[in-house]
């Protein structure tokens, strides 16, 4: 048997030895697959929002000669937020208590204002205090604009009606007034029957110009309403992105923590325990204990990575959260947390190498992990001399290879890219290591 | 005239600007013990880890022409693994055909418990006769040992010098850093140390 076998052997058995770090260990991914299962299951839950209703809205409201069955309009378009009807008390003391995070209230006079479809009328939205507040928010906003939606139709309708009566006459009614209007199209007609001179043929001109230009009132009130829209790209995702977003970020913060962790200190222990001078007479060489350490990061990376997966897989199937679970993509992300753990192992050696002394190891470990995974978390916008340092750190090359493993219909494009990244730190982590081990035995 | 078993040529090694070993050469052929003499901080520890390549020298070199067992001054083997496990582990590092079996015979020679009891758990004696018998697994002919009775009772004290004459007795050869001098007895030949260099003096004179 090889050498570095026999001693990921040995590090394994004596990792099971250790009752402490093997319960860190097996809980951990739990925890993390837990927290990650929660944290994906609650971006695609819908927040309780009371919906408080002052005006007393009927069942059914016509706007602009549009009817529209309110409840119908809220279960449409309350997609992003669970809309419950509420009193007004009921709805602030639910809110106090924490049972619903925001509150909606259709103010006194609400519908008035609407069926006027000149006035704009106004919800009122009061959210609670807690982190929530912001996601709820831009939640309404997204309600509200897509309320407006539908509520453009009808005041575009309306609009156009007032159009057509100037183009063609008739009667109308406009904020309560009744009205006979004579129209351009009777106008045109009129000024024919007028002997022609200089300025029926100017009028006639304008009342023809304003026929035209009228004519387009409808493109044009469609585009003020929507100056922009925005079209969704096709799907390039298989499945859903913030669900294959957090398990990414999981699986990589728990590689890189424990890898790391474990690579140091088994490295460190070597020397704490002794064994470095025996195993440098001619039994095992620097290189093979460098290798046996990295060995041993990468298996215990794919083993919790892969109980993340999967426990993870459970949580999100369990919570029924959009996009389940890419199952399919598991032997991909797995041969990723393998690269990324043997990566991170190879720098925990060097760390190892360099400590010296197993408490030591740890505790850099730990201090050095946290810096590496916020800097990998810096979005490349945001502060670019951040996203310049993570380049040259394993865990955003980690959590992008991850993200493409699970969420890319054709990944290979980043996760080639973001492996050779991988490969090029481990080889420089590696060679580093090889060369600090020298100091161990000495 | 013999071939020496192990050769030092001009070994010296220097930890930044301390000198902990000055060049020294070393021979060691068979049948003989030799004794590595001085107080705390004379080198005998560095000679000796430099000798059993645990440590490389910052100059000089170091012929092998035989298996060399060493025991260092501290007992080395992993704490969290029984007396077995150690044994058969660095029985199968040392290509030792039988590892099992090796490790028994050594369990049985020094008298050590065949239990799943982590090493670390043992006495002091027992891990420093662990320690002894690790350095023995691929039957060394040259034994190097660091202190290797410090911190055992009479009668393992013993143990340890019947395998270590023994050894000298079947071609071997021996050689051990001491303080105490009633073990001296057991070298053919003595050399004293003292800063790291090796000293015309009595063995008395570098105690002082």
């Amino acid at each position: 048997m090889s050498a570095v076998f026999l001693l990921v052997r040995k590090d394994l058995r004596v990792l099971r030895r250790s009752p402490l770090l093997l319960g860190a260990l097996v809980a951990y991914p739990i925890v993390i697959a837990l927290l990650v299962g929660l944290v994906a299951g609650y971006a695609s839950a819908k927040p309780r929002v009371a919906f408080v209703d002052e005006d007393n809205l009927p069942q059914v409201v016509s706007v602009a000669g549009h009817s529209f069955h309110i409840q119908t309009v809220i279960d449409d378009v309350a997609k992003q937020v669970a809309l419950v009807r509420l009193t007004e008390a009921e709805a602030a003391r639910e809110l106090a208590d924490g049972k619903v995070v925001a509150t909606i209230t259709v103010p006194t006079g609400f519908l008035g204002d609407l069926e006027t479809t000149v006035v704009s009328p106004h919800l009122i939205l009061e959210t609670g205090s807690g982190g929530l507040a912001p996601r709820v928010t831009q939640q309404v906003q997204a309600l509200v604009y897509q309320l407006n939606q539908k509520l453009q139709g009808g005041y575009i309708d309306a609009n156009l009606a007032f159009v057509r009566l100037l183009l063609h006459g008739g009667s109308g009614k406009f904020v309560g007034r009744q009205f006979d209007v004579l129209g351009l199209d009777q106008t045109e007609k009129e000024l024919a029957t007028l002997p022609p001179s200089k300025r029926v043929a100017t009028i006639a001109n304008f009342v023809r110009q304003a026929k035209e230009g009228l004519a387009q009132t409808g493109e044009a009130l469609r585009a003020t309403a929507n100056p922009i829209t925005l079209k969704q790209a096709p799907a390039h995702g298989r499945t859903w992105l913030l669900s294959a977003q957090v398990q990414s970020y999981g699986i990589a913060v728990t590689v890189t923590f424990l890898a790391l962790l474990l690579a140091a200190g088994a490295m460190a222990a070597e020397r704490d325990e002794g064994t470095i001078g025996r195993l440098r007479r001619g039994l095992v060489s620097l290189g093979q204990l460098v290798w046996s350490k990295v060995a041993l990061a990468a298996v215990v990376g794919l083993v919790l990575g892969a109980a993340i997966a999967i426990l993870f897989g459970i949580v999100v199937e369990a919570g029924g959260v959009t996009g389940g679970e890419p199952w399919a993509r598991l032997p991909l992300l797995l041969a990723g947390v393998v690269l990324a753990a043997a990566v991170v192992g190879a720098a925990g050696t060097l760390l190892g190498a360099l400590a010296r002394e197993a408490r030591t190891a740890s505790l850099l470990a730990v201090l050095i992990d946290l810096p590496v995974v916020f800097l990998g978390l810096v979005p490349r916008g945001a502060v670019p001399l951040a996203y310049w340092i993570s380049l040259f750190l394993p865990f955003a090359h980690a959590v992008r290879l991850f993200g493409a493993a699970l969420y890319d219909t054709s990944p290979w494009h980043v996760v080639g890219v973001e492996a050779a990244w991988l490969v090029g730190i481990g080889a420089v982590s590696g060679t580093l290591a090889r060369l600090g081990a020298r100091t161990l035995s000495s | 005239m013999t071939s020496p078993l192990l050769r030092a040529l001009r070994v010296a090694r220097r930890y930044g600007d301390v000198e902990a070993l000055a060049p020294t050469d070393l021979e060691l052929v068979a049948g003989e013990t030799v004794a590595l003499v001085g107080a705390n901080g004379a080198g005998k520890s560095t000679l000796l880890a430099i000798l059993a390549g645990a440590i490389d020298p910052s100059e000089g070199t170091v012929e092998t022409h035989a298996r060399v067992g060493w025991v260092p001054q501290r007992p080395a083997h992993y704490s969290r693994l029984s007396a077995r496990e150690n044994l058969e582990l660095f029985a199968q590092l040392e290509n030792v055909r039988d590892a099992r079996a090796a490790a028994t015979q050594m369990l049985e020679r020094f008298g050590l418990p065949d239990a799943q009891r982590p090493s670390g758990e043992l006495s002091v004696g027992n891990r420093q006769r662990l320690n002894v018998a690790l350095a023995l697994l691929g039957e060394p002919r040259v034994l190097l040992l660091d202190e290797p009775t410090a911190s055992l009772d009479p009668g393992q004290r013993r143990r340890v010098w019947e395998v270590a004459d023994a050894l000298r007795a079947e071609g071997g050869a021996v050689c051990f850093a001491t303080q105490n001098l009633e073990e001296i007895e057991h070298a053919t030949r003595t050399i004293v140390l003292q800063d790291g260099r090796v000293a015309s003096l009595t063995v008395e004179e570098a105690f002082g």
